[in-house]
């Protein structure tokens, strides 16, 4: 019988996180007074900052490569602060990203060409080419082998293969000494401070972060508390390194270790709660929890599963823990995961399995492989070790494509047929360019830019000496990402029932609007907002929604890349960047002035419901579920809850029918805050009022005080367009 | 009478587009009966509750309702207007855009041209296919929580036909249906409706006839008949009592007497209960900018919607007498 009961933190337990807590608002009060508001909008990350640590890197002056980085990354590892707080059960800390500290660029022959690059800026687009991180390693390789497990590995494969250019080998072996060397590092900071240290509890507790470090610096972890050490530092390295992300499936891995303590009578739970609240005070790494095994015959739900939430709703801070949902998802999982969002206010995504598993299989993948891609990016999922899934780093802006085919027809066919086809012809040249684009970064990024790290925890990176991106694991996915689906279907509905159905504007009109950038037509810019928009029952925006998806999932899927048919597969997903992406493009027929943002994701606009069918969440649901690429790669869908609807009774099982519904239609991502108004607005008003409050941004959660003003703007305009 | 909810009617043509006036859809509501409902407001209702939160469901013809803070003074509506309704005052006198609502005719061609959504028409003449097509596009939300439709008003009993066809089509689709009634209504009405009804959600809001007939413009005596009989055998019923401090808080003890014997005759004849459940619905001021919009004044004026430490007491209150009875 599962244990699913809240654990109950004794005193000393319940100290050291409500510290860790405390610890983390001053860390990062820190860290916005002396690097700035704003600069962690596109994600809250754990990095202790240390102002005074200088780095000097060797070879500066040619920036890229796999001896220019390994040499260079390991004696940052060495050199870089460490950090260790005596309210953790976990040493260490990254202290910001590699590249702030040294260049890490290109061979000015691999850059893109010209041509290329014109069109990617015609378009706003964002290529993806020479993209980082976007890929997750099997933690579990690090976790069996240890760090000198790890060396010995490299060391054999470079003796089996015996290349003639040791570069790579020699590199990833840099990578490990740098980071015994760190780990080293970390336990004589720990056994210096336990030497000052007058307190007799805190005393042993950084002697035994001192002795956990010195094993762990040859050897693979023997408990629960050492592997979130282990995890830990993975953390750090992977961090400092381009800022990668990517766990894996937190309660499955650490379950073995947990159980066997527990057998053993070494740890309690309300411990090991806090050795979890450790691992996230020392980052934010997304990680996955419960799911189906791959044979689909149960779901994973553990007692880790339990502590793992009751970790985050005790700690409190911006952590990234997906709940997988399946039907067979244990219930009370699911039911304690939005227990602790209406009391914190944000907590764990929901990643759903219909959408992301059955439509990974539809590329020509067996289901039981699916089943194990898991949620470890803000919004995206990959095979842990076994697949490189570069995603979330395209952005292929529809509307864009969509402002190009409106000049293409203002001397022509002024018809909507002709709009729509320009349209898709200019969606097929930003994803074509994309293809281009990643053909490039297939041949040029692991001789530039390698992901030494990740390439450690691959399956098949070090047996075959390739770099992740190239063929050094077996499955290779390159995503292109959609944006601005509810700004081009509105500006389409927009024109079909002002301009053709009801002859309230010309062309010509429509034409000389825009070009005004609304200036001057505030009546005109409300009517063409004002129509039936995307999302609302019965509006003809929904098929102009269906079509434009359609082409753009056709477009990209139809084929491969030009030159090494790399499989693409398609998403609609927008970060948080959508004022980024609205900036440069000029007024659009659907109200939107120039410079302002565009849609999110696969969404209706803030907004959409007005008339006799009022706003609802799942108005909304619906309509991202309908307009999901289809190929497991996600479109989230954003809920802004207000807490009084929740409280009252019967609120979480109308969330839980609405998660479960969202995944039975198709639904791949459901990000869930629950806000109160009151709060919400002091805080945005004056964030300092507020320095704790956690929002969940799209896929990643954040201190609402940390994001910059439009960041803040997009939380507001999302909760408040349906309950203001 | 058949209690059972089963029935052979079907959703022919002539039901489907048998029309009726409604006023909101409101989907993903989860306090208008069990599980997550799609809630649908008819327009039109038999009583005059001087507490209403929709006074723009009383009347079933269209409502204007006008919110200045949005006008942008593009002058379209003037322009439109058939019968000069709309004044803009003399600077002298205020410069304010305002209604003279004696002379509108609820024609609503304002509110077409009104793109900055300051004039709003509230109701809409529907088919009963339209609602049904809404209801069922939520069956999936509806299919994980146990949940349906419910029809609201207003008062959904006094658009009996529509209700019916409403009804009809949505037993057919397989949806859960729940009729929220102050059941001022003959008794006719309800056996017409009442095999296609799986619960209903009944509104006590006095009992003396004379403070019901001060409160809300009728008495009660034949919405308390109708009440003894939808609580039999086989049919859920959910009992509401609206508490307004100052209107209807003396009546509680004696609403809590009428439900007790309700309890008591069904406990006489073997049965655990009569209805399912009591929800007591506290006064709130939503509705307040409401009437603003509509023009009318607000007969709650001055009512200081009750603590939750004071509705909590009424429920212990109920409890007390042996009810099921709760705050949602």
């Amino acid at each position: 019988m599962l244990n699913t009961e809240r654990t109950v933190l004794r005193p000393v337990y319940a100290e050291r996180i409500k510290s860790l807590h405390d610890d983390k608002l001053a860390i990062n009060d820190f860290k916005l007074k002396t690097i700035g508001v704003g600069k962690f909008d596109i994600d809250d990350w754990g990095f202790v900052y240390f102002p005074d640590f200088k780095f000097e890197p060797i070879g500066a002056d040619k920036p890229y490569g796999y001896r220019y980085i390994g040499t260079n990354f390991r004696r940052f590892l060495e050199q870089m602060p460490k950090y260790v707080n005596k309210n953790s059960a976990l040493g260490g800390a990254w202290i910001k990203p590699i590249t702030d500290y040294m260049p890490i660029g290109w061979a000015p022959e691999d850059e893109p060409p010209e041509e290329l690059r014109a069109l990617w800026r015609k378009y706003d687009t964002y290529p993806g080419f020479g993209a980082m991180n976007h890929c997750a390693g099997d933690i579990n390789i690090g976790l069996q082998l240890g760090w000198g497990g790890l060396l010995e590995k490299v060391r054999y494969y470079r003796k089996l293969n015996n290349p003639v250019d040791t570069a790579f080998y020699d590199c990833e072996e840099d990578i490990i000494l740098g980071t015994q060397a760190f780990v080293a590092g970390v336990a004589a900071e720990a056994r210096r401070m336990a030497a000052e240290e007058a307190d007799p509890w805190f005393k042993k507790n950084l002697l035994e972060i001192a002795q956990m470090n010195e094993w762990l610096i040859y050897n693979p972890p023997r408990t629960l508390r050492e592997a979130c050490q282990f995890i830990a530092h993975f953390q750090t390295i992977d961090r400092t390194y381009f800022v990668g992300g990517a766990l894996g499936q937190l309660d499955e891995m650490l379950r073995p270790y947990y159980e066997r303590d527990k057998a053993a009578g070494l740890i309690e739970d309300d411990e090991a709660v806090w050795y979890l609240a450790s691992l996230f005070f020392n980052d934010t790494h997304y990680s996955q929890i419960a799911g189906l095994t791959p044979d689909g015959s149960r779901d994973m739900t553990s007692r880790m599963s339990f502590l793992v939430l009751d970790a985050m709703h005790y700690l409190r801070i911006p952590i990234n823990i997906a709940v997988r949902v399946s039907d067979l998802v244990h219930p009370e999982l699911l039911r304690r995961a939005l227990e602790y969002i209406l009391e914190d206010g944000t907590g764990a995504s929901f990643s759903l399995n219909k959408g992301i598993e059955e439509g990974y299989a539809r590329n020509g993948y067996p289901i039981q492989l699916a089943r194990q891609r898991i949620k470890v990016g803000c919004n995206w999922c990959a095979i842990p070790g076994r697949e490189y899934p570069l995603q979330d780093v395209t952005r292929a802006n529809m509307a864009f494509a969509f402002w190009h085919a409106l000049q293409d027809i203002r001397d022509g066919e002024r018809t909507l047929e002709k709009l729509f086809e320009r349209t898709c012809h200019h969606i097929k040249v930003i994803v074509d360019s994309i293809k281009q684009g990643y053909d490039l970064h297939y041949e040029r990024v692991g001789r530039n830019r390698p992901e030494v790290v990740y390439n450690l925890f691959m399956h098949g990176c070090i047996e075959r000496g390739l770099n992740c991106s190239e063929g050094g694991v077996d499955i290779l996915n390159f995503n292109i990402d959609g944006v601005g689906l509810a700004t081009v279907a509105d500006s389409f509905t927009a024109i079909e029932q002002r301009v053709i159905k009801e002859g309230r504007l010309s062309w010509d009109e429509l034409y000389r609007i825009l070009d005004a950038n609304y200036e001057g037509y505030e009546n005109e810019r409300l009517m063409l907002k004002n129509i039936s928009r995307f999302g609302a029952p019965d509006s003809p925006a929904r098929k102009w929604a269906l079509a434009i998806r359609d082409f753009f999932v056709k477009t990209c899927k139809e084929s491969g890349t030009p030159k090494y048919n790399l499989p693409i597969i398609p998403g609609l997903f927008s970060h948080g960047a959508i004022y980024d992406y609205g900036k440069k493009l000029p007024a659009t027929p659907n109200g939107r002035k120039a410079g302002e943002p565009i849609s999110h994701s696969s969404e209706p606009d803030p907004g959409f419901a007005t008339g006799l069918n009022t706003f609802s969440p799942t108005l909304k649901a619906t309509a991202v579920a309908e307009t999901q690429p289809g190929y497991g790669n996600s479109a989230p869908l954003h809920l802004d809850i207000d807490t009084e609807m929740l409280e009252k009774h019967g609120g979480i099982d109308a969330l839980i029918a609405l998660i479960h519904a969202h995944n039975n239609m198709g639904g791949t991502l459901i990000n869930l805050n629950c806000l109160n108004e009151r709060i919400l607005r002091e805080a945005h008003e004056n964030p300092s009022t507020h320095p704790d409050l956690i929002v969940r941004v799209t896929g990643y959660s954040a201190f609402f005080a940390s994001l910059s003003k439009s960041y803040r703007q997009q939380i507001i305009d999302r909760f408040l367009s349906k309950n203001g | 009478m058949n209690n059972t909810g089963k029935n052979q009617a079907i959703f022919t043509p002539e039901l489907a587009v048998t029309q009726g006036v409604i006023f909101n859809i409101q989907r993903f509501s989860i306090h208008d009966g069990p599980g997550v409902r799609t809630a649908v407001f008819f327009k039109g209702c038999n009583l005059r509750c001087k507490w209403c939160h929709n006074p723009e469901s009383i009347e079933h013809k269209p409502s204007l309702e006008f919110y200045p803070a949005k006008c942008i003074g593009c002058g379209a509506c003037f322009a439109v207007c058939p019968v000069s309704a709309h004044i803009m005052q003399p600077i002298g006198q205020g410069g304010e855009h305002i209604i003279d609502r004696s002379k509108c005719i609820r024609c609503l061609e304002c509110t077409d041209t009104c793109y900055a959504g300051a004039l709003v028409g509230v109701g809409q003449t529907v088919t009963a296919e339209y609602v049904v097509e809404n209801v069922k596009s939520e069956m999936p939300y509806y299919q994980h929580s146990g949940g349906g439709v419910t029809f609201s008003g207003g008062e959904c009993m006094v658009q009996p036909n529509f209700l019916y066809a409403v009804l009809v089509g949505c037993k057919e689709a397989g949806v859960h249906t729940a009729v929220d009634t102050a059941g001022n209504v003959p008794w006719e009405f309800f056996q017409r409706i009442d095999s296609f009804v799986d619960m209903y959600l009944y509104d006590v809001k006095a009992a003396s006839p004379e403070v019901h007939r001060a409160m809300t413009g009728a008495g009660n005596e034949l919405i308390i008949d109708n009440l003894k009989k939808i609580c039999r055998p086989g049919k859920r019923v959910w009992i509401r009592i609206p508490y307004v401090p100052g209107f209807n808080d003396g009546e509680i003890p004696g609403i809590a007497d009428i439900l007790c014997e309700l309890e008591a005759e069904a406990k006489s004849s073997g049965r655990e209960y009569a209805f399912e459940r009591v929800e007591l619905l506290p006064y709130h001021k939503l509705g307040a900018s409401k009437y603003e919009a509509l023009g009318i004044g607000d007969p709650t004026d001055g009512t200081v919607p009750p603590t939750g430490a004071e509705a909590e007491r009424v429920v212990e209150y109920l409890r007390g007498r042996g009810l099921r009875a709760y705050k949602p």
